[in-house]
């Protein structure tokens, strides 16, 4: 006789719950001796709830179904010469950066989770680290796939990994990720699974693979919401985990208010790059950062999220209205970084096209055509008369988020703005309030940093030329590097639309 | 506040002075000029003269825009302080320490 | 407009695919008030309140059988909170 199906909520009670058991001959603190040093006080782990009630099961038949999919895009893709479909190639120096800077993180997260998966106390919650661990693994192999199609083509992605631990801009996510796995595993959760996942994604992941839509790159559109149907689990868990530790003890909640200021200025610096990518270096836009912002963060979040949050006493992060009056002009401010110092970056840049330029003066009313208008003007003037604008020299960098110090006073964008901090009789330098308010609460931590800058004067890159540096970085000077309407990309990009008969690259 | 660890906490900065020797890292920032994007960030002797700092990395530095007027460089600053700089000050002795930041108008 | 200024927006983004097609027509007829945005690649659904995704109404609309966690497939995103995720429907609403 045929049993009657079990439902969803009981399969996964039996999963998650009949095969765990409790520790008696060891005790349980040593079986799990992480999990209380950050003061967070869990009691009952077993009030854990995944709203997705996964079982291995229907876990395994999905991602099989995804990845089958996912294999069958990229074939297609690779067949189909789709590279050539692309809106300009200028659009892949926004993958370049994407995939460069995102995929190591997705691997480090992998790690991370299955870590996690052993050492957290309820067997719901590993549950969840282990499934979000494999969808990870899965992730970066899906990235270095989509790596794989465009690099044959295009230069810059031949040495992601190792540039993921040296080149500068790298540091940026670098450092933020190296700052959660160095946390303990309930900050971790705040920073990665809240904070990234939940509070932030929309405004990372949404607006680029409808980008890369828009451009004509069925590839990493593919990928990227292949990855997205994982991260809507991602980001309950991310949910759950923190309403999880609120419920459990009012202890809990001043903790991890310091950690929602700590990761909304974190992620959201780091942000910094997805806001330039998108207001600049897609030939086709999707939607200005301010609006994103506006409609991700804004709508969605302080209004949407936190009234919920606001009922375990949670108030909006500290630093939030400084990010809202920057939304006016933080791409520009990101991207012109980018610009003048794209002779170290392994991608490349230019100045926006006219129809570029009365777009973001459309986008941006307050702003762009008082002070950056006039900025590309000049540049495009001194590129013209083959004087092509570079910072000849190396950055201020702000100790925390690592981003060269281009960011301005809240509101005063001809202002540059720096703080200081003095710790054990030594000055460190930060782009905002944020920052400062972040290395104030751990100086032992961010002293560590290893700021791009300062290894290079140090002599910890291969040289102090930049020569010596770009080969230390594995970026091959004028192929990876510098202004686009020079590059090989440029050049191989009209060869193959010119109507030529092509043949090979 | 302090790290929470499971362990005595304790590790010396990166880039603290000694690992420069004789060196110091210095920033420069040109105060009314959006071309550069941010302060500029040096490796200098600590003996070097305010004069010779200028002259051998500020003006190559700012000459990235080709208006720059060695001569024009007013308004000096040293970490928010005005600061007069003909001298022929050492830049340890301009007090502008490790790290610090310089800054000037033209 | 329906939406109120007190009433929050929940919502959810599915992939703009012939898969999806089925879903977002269920999802209109369960959820009157919806509001559909098309961006590049995505169908953003948005209303006032809470959205309720429906086994019975999607079979209706596949003409097959179709288990919530099928769902997975064509979401890429949301907003609000999942406040139930059984075998015959998924809720999206704000807690509190
Ligand atoms: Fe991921
Ligand atoms: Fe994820
Ligand atoms: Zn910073």
């Amino acid at each position: 006789m045929a049993k009657a199906k079990l439902s969803m909520r009981e399969r996964y009670r039996l999963l998650t719950r009949d095969l765990d058991w409790e520790p008696t001959y060891v005790d349980p603190k040593k079986v799990y001796p992480y999990t209380r040093y950050e003061g967070i006080k869990i009691h009952d782990w077993d009030a854990w709830d995944d709203p997705f009630r996964l079982t291995i099961d229907s876990y395994c038949k999905y991602q099989a179904e995804k990845d089958k999919k996912l294999y069958a895009v990229i074939d297609g893709f690779a067949q189909g010469q789709g590279h050539l479909s692309l809106t300009d190639a200028r659009y892949v120096n926004s993958l370049k950066l994407f995939l460069q800077g995102v995929t190591p993180l997705e691997y480090q997260a992998h790690r991370h989770f299955g870590y996690l998966a052993r050492h957290l106390d309820g067997p719901g919650a590993r549950f969840a680290a282990l499934c979000q661990s494999i969808d990870e693994l899965r992730h970066t192999q899906t990235e270095i796939h989509t790596i794989s199609q465009y690099n044959k083509y295009y230069g810059g992605l031949h040495n992601w990994s190792r540039m993921h631990d040296r080149v500068w801009y790298l540091s940026v996510p670098k450092s933020f990720f190296d700052d959660g796995l160095s946390a303990g595993p309930f900050e971790f959760l705040t920073a990665i699974s809240f904070s990234f996942e939940y509070f932030l994604t929309n405004l990372l992941f949404v607006p680029f693979m409808s980008g890369a839509s828009f451009n004509g790159d069925l590839a990493t559109m593919t990928f990227g919401f292949s990855a997205q149907s994982d991260e809507s689990r991602h980001m309950t868990l991310g949910l759950e985990v923190l309403k999880f530790m609120l419920e459990q003890d009012e202890d809990n909640v001043p903790i991890i208010q310091d950690w929602v200021d700590k990761w909304f200025w974190r992620g959201y610096r780091l942000l910094g790059l997805v806001a330039a990518m998108m207001d600049y270096m897609l030939p086709r836009k999707i939607m200005s950062w301010k609006e994103a912002f506006e409609l991700y963060l804004e709508q969605q979040m302080l209004e949407g999220l936190f009234p919920d949050l606001e009922y375990y006493g949670i108030r909006p992060p500290r630093h939030v209205e400084q990010a809202i009056t920057e939304k006016e002009y933080m791409s520009h401010q990101v991207y012109w970084i980018l610009y003048q110092f794209s002779f170290a970056a392994s991608f490349n840049t230019t100045v926006p096209t006219d129809e570029e330029l009365d777009w973001m003066s459309g986008a941006y009313p307050e702003t762009f055509d008082r002070f950056y208008r006039p900025l590309w003007e000049r540049a495009r003037r001194l590129e013209e008369e083959g004087n092509r604008f570079f910072f000849r020299g190396l950055p201020m960098l702000c100790q925390t988020c690592q981003i060269p110090m281009g960011f301005s006073e809240p509101g005063d964008p001809s202002t540059l703005s720096i703080r200081t901090s003095q710790f054990r009789g030594e000055r460190f330098n930060f782009c905002s309030d944020g920052c400062k308010w972040i290395f104030d609460r751990e100086p032992e931590k961010y002293v560590q940093a290893w700021l791009p800058v300062h290894q290079i004067y140090q002599g910890n890159c291969g040289g102090t030329t930049i020569p010596e540096v770009l080969n230390w970085y594995g970026i091959q000077d004028g192929v990876d590097n510098g202004e686009y309407l020079t590059s090989p990309d440029k050049a191989n990009w009209d060869k193959w639309h010119t109507g030529a008969v092509v043949g090979g690259a | 506040m302090t790290v929470k660890a499971l362990y005595d906490y304790n590790y010396p900065s990166k880039d603290r002075p000694e690992l420069f020797g004789d060196d110091m890292l210095v920033h420069v920032m040109w105060a009314n000029n959006m071309m550069f994007c941010s302060a500029a960030c040096f490796r200098a002797p600590k003996a070097m003269s305010f004069a010779d700092f200028k002259s051998q990395m500020v003006d190559p530095w700012a000459a990235s825009d080709p208006d720059y007027d060695p001569s024009s460089a007013r308004e000096w600053q040293v970490n928010g302080e005005p600061f007069g700089a003909d001298s022929d000050v050492s830049l340890a002795d301009t007090g502008v320490g490790h790290k610090g930041l310089f800054s000037f108008r033209t | 407009m329906t939406s109120k200024p007190n009433v929050r927006q929940v919502g959810v983004d599915l992939q703009d695919s012939e898969d999806s097609r089925a879903l977002v027509e269920a999802i209109e007829e369960d959820n009157p008030d919806v509001n559909l945005i098309r961006m590049p690649g995505l169908v953003k659904m948005q209303i006032p309140g809470q959205l309720v995704i429906r086994r019975e109404t999607v079979e209706q609309r596949m003409g097959r059988e179709w288990e919530t966690h099928e769902f997975q497939m064509n979401i890429v995103s949301y907003s609000g909170n999942i406040s139930e995720w059984d075998d015959d429907q998924i809720v999206i609403k704000w807690e509190h």
